[in-house]
């Protein structure tokens, strides 16, 4: 409590690099993964139609769902210190990776056959494809792809520093677990300290990164960043990419005059990530009881009685971020200048973990419980409408038809309903789908709020699982996660997916 | 211009430049034409801001310099085929050439009355419940046409209006256009088209207003006295075509 200026001061550096740290390095390893992953599958209908699902529902998978399979491998095998780190960063790497990996699969995906006819006809090798092809014909989608995940990254910081499973807990050092701590001491000079340092270190990196990188790459206008710091930092990204390519094909040549197929290399290498990331889930769970059967079943119907609720609160959720975003992107269209900021401070908002609304909220909790909740739900899921729309969905508005619109004195409501909603409509799908995924998983942090003395339980299955999880109930948590990530995935292939094919069909302005 | 012909619209000094990264790009100088009752058409080479001349007479542009007037007795109904047709795809045909009219404040009943007029001037009141990805590259240029028909402007402005289509279906347009000028059917009083096609310029127009390239001047105002209908065979369109091309080179 009694800390010197000089104190706080070092307290914050330190863990400030040590949180950006493990979200660079999760990130550099997602971006990785995602682009040895994504290419693959898109290249490889075996590996497609395995795949799709298995990522599928583990993108649905709440960050609370992974602390299982976390505390089983890290932390039991290697310890707390080691153990704890690479827990913190695969967690990390959970809540940025699933929309990268599906960015290059599409960007491959949609890449023109053409291309294809061209890699034939000059025998180019598969690490020269990936290389040279797949790599460069995802930029565009990983730059605005790492806006939305470097937003996830920050906003599960507080949940990766501090590992909790039932009476254990392990923190790391970091900005996040600071932040927590400073919160439960009551040290509100630390805790506005590490938010104000939080929110900064955001800024910055979209202001110097991921902005720059996506204005460079994409048509979106609607971006603040420094061009000059970026183009630096380009550079140096671009050598080191250059010397790892380099290397990387005297490996493959290597390793192919041995093993002789060209396949095997790329083989290898998403099939041990995916064993990787799939391998505790079925040996464990035998382990920890063999009256199985009955088990499950008692965990589906509590699964169901809790299940109606939720669904109700992220539909809900997801329609109130719709309209929220789409008003936001009308005011952004009409005034480009507001719209920079209102991007820009969606960016920084998008990143704060929802804990550091906890001192606004709590005074709120035992009177409108409510709105406590809707406000944290909003919170895990009007991100992605806002992203969406305001960055994807603006940059396609076809200049022609605006021309168009102002020739023909198209405006007001007319306007908005015949062009302007139906020339975001793929964006507001797109975002919808996410939205709901991400209003799923906020459900954990909305439905279930434990202060001190003070409990607040809404009921739904994101207050199951908490409960489930402050019991340590190892099967409890991965089959209520499972139920969840069933539903999400039979609910999106029956509404969403449907309705996106058709529209995409005749979506096309020419 | 001969006196016969009323004036209609008066291109006065008109410039205009663009800064883009710092740099300053000129793209008009001190333009300066009138237009009557007639078919004009603007040549120049790609690039030379024959677009953007267009959109200052549109009004979806203003100069940095200079006017543009109009003689018609209150505001001037414009109708712009655009060089893609620019269709809107989450709407029928119908729909979308009913738009601009329900725009303008035409009660629906009429709009689509009038719409409807349009296309079968355009020979697509067939398929006016089709979606614009369901037609072809000619017949999306048709509903181009048959919206900027619609409105029953008083000009009509086109942008490249036949420079992507296929050489069979471009000239099939050619006549069609040229036929609802002529036939007066419709109000037109007339018809400015941009182009870089010269043998387009001699079949079609009354008057050739040739630009330089960037930053575009006028080079050379020539009137087209070869009576109609035109063929590319006929002895003076060649020699005019020739003629035409000097200028342009």
């Amino acid at each position: 409590m009694t800390q010197s200026i000089e104190e706080l001061v070092v307290e914050l550096v330190v863990s400030t690099l040590l949180s950006l740290g493990r979200m660079f390095v999760a990130y550099l390893l997602s971006l990785l993964l995602a682009l040895v992953i994504g290419v693959v599958m898109a290249r490889n209908k075996y590996v497609e139609s395995l795949l799709l699902p298995i990522l599928d529902i583990l993108q649905s998978i709440p960050i609370l769902g992974f602390f299982p399979a976390v505390f089983l491998i890290f932390i039991n095998t290697l310890g707390p210190i080691v153990g704890g780190e690479l827990s913190s960063i695969f967690l990390i790497i959970t809540s940025l990776i699933w929309n990268m990996i599906f960015g290059v699969y599409s960007s491959i995906k949609s890449l023109d056959p053409s291309v294809d006819y061209l890699a034939r006809i000059y025998r180019l090798s598969s690490i020269h494809k990936f290389l040279y092809i797949y790599v460069p014909a995802s930029r565009s989608s990983i730059a605005a792809n790492s806006i939305v995940s470097w937003a996830g990254g920050w906003f599960f910081l507080t949940s990766a520093e501090v590992l909790s499973m039932g009476k254990t807990e392990y923190r790391l050092k970091g900005l996040g677990s600071l932040i927590i701590k400073a919160f439960e001491d009551g040290n509100t000079t630390l805790y506005i300290a590490g938010l104000l340092t939080l929110s900064t270190v955001i800024l910055i990196s979209y202001l110097t990164i991921w902005n720059p990188f996506t204005m460079k790459y994409t048509d979106t206008k609607i971006l603040l960043g420094f061009m000059r710091v970026y183009n630096s930092i380009d550079r140096i990204v671009s050598k080191t990419w250059g010397s790892i390519a380099g290397k990387l094909i005297m490996m493959y040549n290597f390793i192919k005059s041995r093993v002789g197929s060209t396949h095997t290399v790329f083989l290898i290498l998403p099939i041990l990530s995916i064993q990787y990331l799939l391998y505790p889930y079925p040996k464990n769970l035998y382990s920890v009881d063999y009256s199985i059967l009955s088990k499950v079943l008692r965990y589906g119907e509590d699964f169901l009685l809790e299940v109606p609720n939720t669904l109700i609160r992220v539909y809900s959720v997801v329609v109130v971020g719709l309209v929220i975003s789409v008003l936001l992107a009308y005011i952004s269209h009409t005034r480009f200048r507001v719209g920079k900021l209102v991007v820009m401070s969606g960016e920084v908002l998008s990143s704060i973990p929802a804990m550091i609304w906890w001192p606004i909220l709590l005074p709120l909790l035992q009177g409108f419980p409510y709105v406590v909740m809707g406000f944290i739900y909003l919170q895990g899921s009007l991100w992605y409408t806002f992203f969406n729309i305001l960055i994807f969905g603006l940059s396609n508005l076809k200049g022609s038809i605006l021309e168009f619109s102002r020739i023909y004195g198209i405006r007001g409501v007319l306007y908005l309903s015949k062009v302007f909603i139906p020339s975001l409509l793929p964006s507001i799908l797109a975002g919808g789908l996410s939205a709901s995924g991400g209003a799923w998983n906020a459900s954990i942090a909305a439905e279930y709020i434990a202060f001190g003395d003070l409990i607040v339980d809404m009921g739904g299955v994101g207050s199951l699982l908490n409960k489930q999880a402050m019991a340590g109930d190892v099967l409890g948590i991965l089959l209520t996660s499972l139920f969840m990530s069933l539903i999400i995935v039979i609910i999106n292939k029956l509404v969403w997916v449907k309705v996106l094919r058709r529209i995409s069909g005749y979506y096309v302005v020419e | 211009m001969s006196l016969s012909k009323d004036l209609v619209l008066e291109v006065r000094g008109v410039s205009k430049s663009y800064t883009s990264g710092g740099k300053v790009f000129e793209v008009l100088k001190d333009i300066n034409f009138v237009v009557g009752r007639e078919y004009i058409t603007i040549l120049g080479p790609s690039g030379c801001g024959k677009s953007t001349l267009l959109r200052i007479i549109a009004g979806v542009e203003k100069p940095d310099k200079g006017e543009v007037v109009f003689n018609i007795g209150g505001k001037a109904r414009i109708g712009f085929v655009f060089q893609f047709p620019t269709l809107l795809p989450w709407m029928t045909v119908l729909g979308n050439v009913t738009l601009p009219l329900i725009a303008a404040g035409v009660p629906k009943n009429d709009a689509v009355e009038r719409a409807r007029r349009a296309l079968k001037i355009v020979g697509l009141e067939e398929l006016d419940d089709f979606y614009p990805s369901e037609l072809s590259g000619g017949m999306k240029q048709r509903v181009n046409i048959a919206r900027a028909l619609a409105v029953e402007p008083d000009i009509l402005l086109m942008d490249e209006p036949f420079s992507n289509l296929d050489p069979l279906t471009a000239e099939n347009l050619r006549s069609e256009v040229l036929d609802i000028w002529s036939s007066s059917i419709l109000p037109i009083k007339s018809v400015i088209m941009v182009t870089h096609n010269v043998e387009e310029a001699v079949l079609m127009s009354d008057k050739i207003i040739i630009l330089s390239p960037r930053p575009a001047r006028i080079v050379k105002v020539v009137d087209v006295n070869i009576p109609r209908p035109r063929t590319r065979k006929m002895t003076e369109v060649q020699e005019l075509v020739d003629r035409v091309y000097e200028y342009v080179s």
